[in-house]
């Protein structure tokens, strides 16, 4: 799993827009009142692309523990007890899931998931729906659902 | 011919009934981009040997008019296996309704088969079984898809929704049968899969 062409591209456009706008108006002599609004601009842009470094970084961590659960935990399945949505991202369901998680040799139980889901994926979490889910083998509240 | 009488056609010759319209809900990423609009013509029936389901005519409208033909079936087994996948037609023209941001929403599945590859654009979400996904496109199926199915054809397996499509405005008939038997074979090979 990498970091996608989208999360990269707003990162070098507010990095770099931000730096330019905060450094080529005083390197090219703008008025003082100009540049200091421009150079604001540029230090807020560049404040943003450090949030969004900051985040980007965070998700490759939890990208890379993914993957590790995935090769290394254990397999099993989830069933979905409950599914609602009360808020959207992007027009994309921000859905509250309630799942029967079932490992082989060590039985079921109940655990809570929040996820934000395409439509598609959204309208099919029914209760009953099975989909297959990995668990860190040294925690059991660490686990990946594969929908 | 006209859609209509293309649908008419088929009807006669599988034995298919005539629906005035059928709505498929938003299962896949193509039924969502439409946006509710349904199969019209529509026709209801066997797609194939063993494989039922529906065979219509989508469009929408999204700047400009989009229309495919689409076979719409159920595959409910391969949920427990692979909740998502997706092959497309290389340079398929539809709008992504999905956010990406800093999230993987999509995972690409390797192949070996380079005819494969320049033809389709195969997807799954993330962490699905990979050793279940390469016996699921395995040599045999990947040669099919490279040579046997119309030359637009793509599907989207969304949640045991199977979603079969052709971006030909007026296939006639014969392409809307090809259409049938395509998805019928991706139904088949997806439900032994699952099977095994």
């Amino acid at each position: 799993m990498q970091l996608n062409k989208v999360g990269i591209g707003l990162i070098a456009f507010f990095g770099l827009a931000g730096a330019a706008f905060a450094i080529v108006p005083i390197l090219a002599g703008v008025p003082g009142e100009v540049a200091l609004i421009l150079a604001s601009v540029g230090v807020i842009w560049v404040l943003v692309a450090a949030g969004l470094l900051w985040y980007a970084r965070r998700q490759k961590r939890k990208a890379a523990h993914q993957d590790w659960i995935v090769r290394q935990g254990l397999r099993g399945t989830a069933t979905v007890l409950y599914a609602d949505s009360h808020a959207e991202v992007n027009e994309m369901p921000l859905m509250s899931l309630r799942l029967d998680l079932d490992l082989p040799g060590q039985g079921t139980r109940e655990v809570k998931r929040r996820e934000i889901m395409p439509v598609f994926a959204a309208s099919r979490m029914q209760p009953g729906l099975v989909l297959p889910v990995y668990v860190n083998p040294g925690d059991a509240d660490d686990f990946v659902l594969v929908w | 011919m006209s859609v209509d009488s293309a649908y008419a056609e088929l009807a006669a010759e599988r034995g298919l009934e005539q629906l005035p319209g059928f709505d498929t809900g938003q299962l896949t990423p193509l039924l969502v981009e439409a946006k509710g609009a349904g199969l019209r013509p529509a026709l209801r029936g066997a797609l194939g040997e063993g494989v039922s389901g529906v065979v219509g005519e989508l469009a929408y409208t999204r700047n400009r008019t989009f229309r495919f033909q689409v076979a719409l079936t159920e595959v409910p087994a391969a949920t427990a296996f692979a909740p998502r996948v997706f092959c497309i037609r290389r340079g398929r023209s539809t709008r992504d309704d999905e956010f990406y941001g800093f999230e993987a929403r999509h995972s690409k599945l390797w192949t070996e088969s380079a005819a494969l590859n320049e033809r389709f654009e195969v997807s799954t979400s993330p962490f699905q079984d990979p050793n279940w996904l390469r016996q699921l496109f395995s040599p045999s199926l990947v040669d099919w898809l490279g040579t046997e199915p119309p030359a637009d054809f793509s599907f989207e397996l969304a949640y045991g929704a199977l979603l079969g499509s052709i971006e030909s405005d007026d296939p006639g008939a014969g392409g809307l049968a090809a259409l049938c038997e395509a998805t019928a074979h991706v139904a088949t090979r997806i439900r032994r899969e699952c099977e095994e």
